[in-house]
């Protein structure tokens, strides 16, 4: 320990020695170097920025969306706590999170997603100098750290690409009548709590009898009925903090009491195709 | 008048003078701070002879992060951090106001090219090795600024204040919420009450550019202070790497981009 220690501080002396009596000045070489690239970097910047606002049209709404253009829109739509129909997207570089959260599923697993990859991955980063203290530093006499590397950059690679174009769940209210003659709803509050589900955006992250798509973890509720009655179910749409979920939204802010009815009717009418 | 110094010793004479004008605030400022010094030695430290373009990404990741705070700070001169007025103040700087277009523009896109930058640059290190004795601390303070402009990413996303911010942020604040015991704290604390409103947004503001871009800032002080103190590494290929085992033979190949050798050098080994 002690002997790959000096040969640590031997080598770190070389490389003093050897830098002080054959090495260059930062300035000017190096220092024309970065800053060409910083000029690179900034023009890429502005460059971006002008294609974005440049090829995006007016939008027409006074607060509506703006210009869809190469990049994508200026700004969407004000903000809006009523709707609950709106599809979120994180920025790219979350996306491999928000596809991790598609692997794994509420409510047993998600906190793996959510807390425990993004950790490991962080603690093993942080760890790296200590878990890796050879002085060997070329790339192909490290092949561990070769296949590390690789194998890190493909799996980002596949999540973050995967989460781009992850499909949405939008577009359900056709389904209300395939699911009413499938799960037998009952005429009145179910078949109009079944048309609420479809257009008030749940099917963005909970499947129902093959519609829709499992986002952040969210059950498939076809079957729910057997497990929860009306009054439960009311009770966790309307404030899902209540029942230790912090990952729905509380509906009983955006829906009337009516609507919860409505919705609440149609999950405890859901028994599972038939 | 008897002797008129040739030309050439005139200009050098007046030359001078002008040196010595320049001087004398310089040499005020060295002697009550040492600066001057310390600019010399971070400007005319030696390094090794064969670093290339892969050595740029840092300083390009500080760029990115300086047009970061440079943008962000005329930004902040006209948003207001409020649900009511926020998305139309948006909307001001983005068509009414001059050039506001393209400081927007730079700030939204200047975050995305700041954290591909980031990657990149732990990529150089970490494919050269870079990390190892005596550098790993500056790996640390590197990593973790990575989760931190990932942070600032998060909490920018809300200020604009239009659909996507405000539901990406509802998904994302609930998701802090699924961590064990400190979770939903966590998300209490982000939300600043139980819904998502004027409390959440003056909140991502006051960490959006304050705390986390402070924190940044002072990481990247250390990094570079580690970088100018410990030396930057050589490339693990280059036969010219400072550094290297002194009895191993001289192998082929091609040297750095910078210079093609060493500078005044001898070959090594002899």
């Amino acid at each position: 320990m002690s002997r790959a220690r000096d040969e640590r501080r031997t080598q770190h002396k070389r490389y003093k020695e050897d830098v002080e009596e054959r090495g260059k000045a930062f300035y000017p070489y190096v220092m024309f170097h970065d800053t060409v690239m910083s000029l690179v970097v900034v023009s890429v910047i502005v460059g971006l920025a002008a294609i974005w606002y440049f090829t995006a049209d007016e939008g027409s709404e006074p607060l509506g969306p703006s210009g869809s253009g190469w990049l994508g829109v200026l700004y969407e739509g004000k903000a809006d706590p009523g709707t609950t129909s709106f599809i979120p997207r994180p920025d790219w570089y979350f996306y491999f999170l928000f596809y991790l959260l598609r692997i794994f599923k509420w409510p047993d697993t998600v906190v793996l997603g959510t807390v425990g990859v993004p950790t490991i991955a962080l603690m093993l980063l942080l760890a790296l100098p200590f878990i890796d203290t050879r002085r060997e530093r070329r790339l192909f006499r490290r092949p561990v750290a070769l296949v590390a590397a690789i194998l890190t950059i493909v799996s980002m690679g596949v999540l973050t690409y995967k989460g781009a174009t992850a499909e949405e769940g939008t577009g359900a209210t056709g389904d209300v009548a395939r699911w009413t003659q499938e799960n037998n709803l009952p005429a009145g509050e179910a078949q109009e709590g079944a048309q609420l589900f479809a257009e008030s955006g749940c099917t963005n992250c909970h499947t129902y009898l093959g519609s829709g798509v499992a986002n952040l973890g969210a059950p498939e509720l076809s079957s729910i009925g057997q497990s929860i009655d009306k009054a439960r179910a009311k009770a966790y749409v309307a404030n899902p903090r209540a029942f230790g979920n912090n990952v729905m939204p509380v509906y009983g802010e955006t829906l009337t009491d009516q609507q919860l009815d409505q919705i609440a009717a149609f999950l405890e009418a859901s028994k599972g195709g038939g | 008048m008897a002797v008129v110094p040739p030309p050439s010793r005139r200009r050098k004479r007046r030359m001078d003078k002008v040196l010595e004008i320049v001087n004398i605030p310089l040499d005020w400022l060295e002697e009550r701070s040492g600066l001057v010094g310390g600019v010399k030695y971070f400007l005319f430290r030696k390094v090794p002879s064969d670093m290339n373009w892969w050595h740029t990404l840092g300083s390009a990741t500080l760029t990115a992060f300086l047009v970061q705070a440079g943008t962000g700070v005329i930004l902040a001169m006209y948003y207001h951090p409020h649900p009511d007025t926020a998305y139309e103040s948006i909307r001001h700087v983005t068509h009414d106001v001059t050039l506001g277009w393209l400081v927007r523009g730079m700030h939204r896109w200047g975050a995305s090219v700041f954290i591909i930058l980031l990657f990149l640059h732990m990529g150089r290190v970490f494919l050269f090795g870079a990390y190892k004795y005596p550098r790993e601390l500056n790996w640390i303070v590197g990593v973790l600024i990575l989760p931190l402009a990932m942070l600032e990413g998060f909490t920018g996303y809300l200020l604009p204040w239009d659909q996507t911010a405000y539901w990406a942020t509802v998904v994302g604040i609930n998701l802090n919420g699924t961590g064990p015991f400190v979770g939903p704290l966590l998300a209490q604390f982000l939300r600043g009450g139980d819904e998502i409103g004027a409390e959440t947004l003056t909140r991502f503001y006051a960490m959006h550019m304050l705390l986390l871009p402070g924190a940044i800032a002072g990481l990247i002080g250390l990094h570079l202070y580690l970088v100018v103190r410990l030396g930057v590494s050589s490339p693990p290929w280059s036969p010219e790497a400072a550094g290297r085992d002194r009895e191993e033979p001289e192998p082929s190949g091609s040297t750095g981009l910078v210079r093609p050798g060493p500078r005044g050098g001898r070959p090594r080994g002899e």
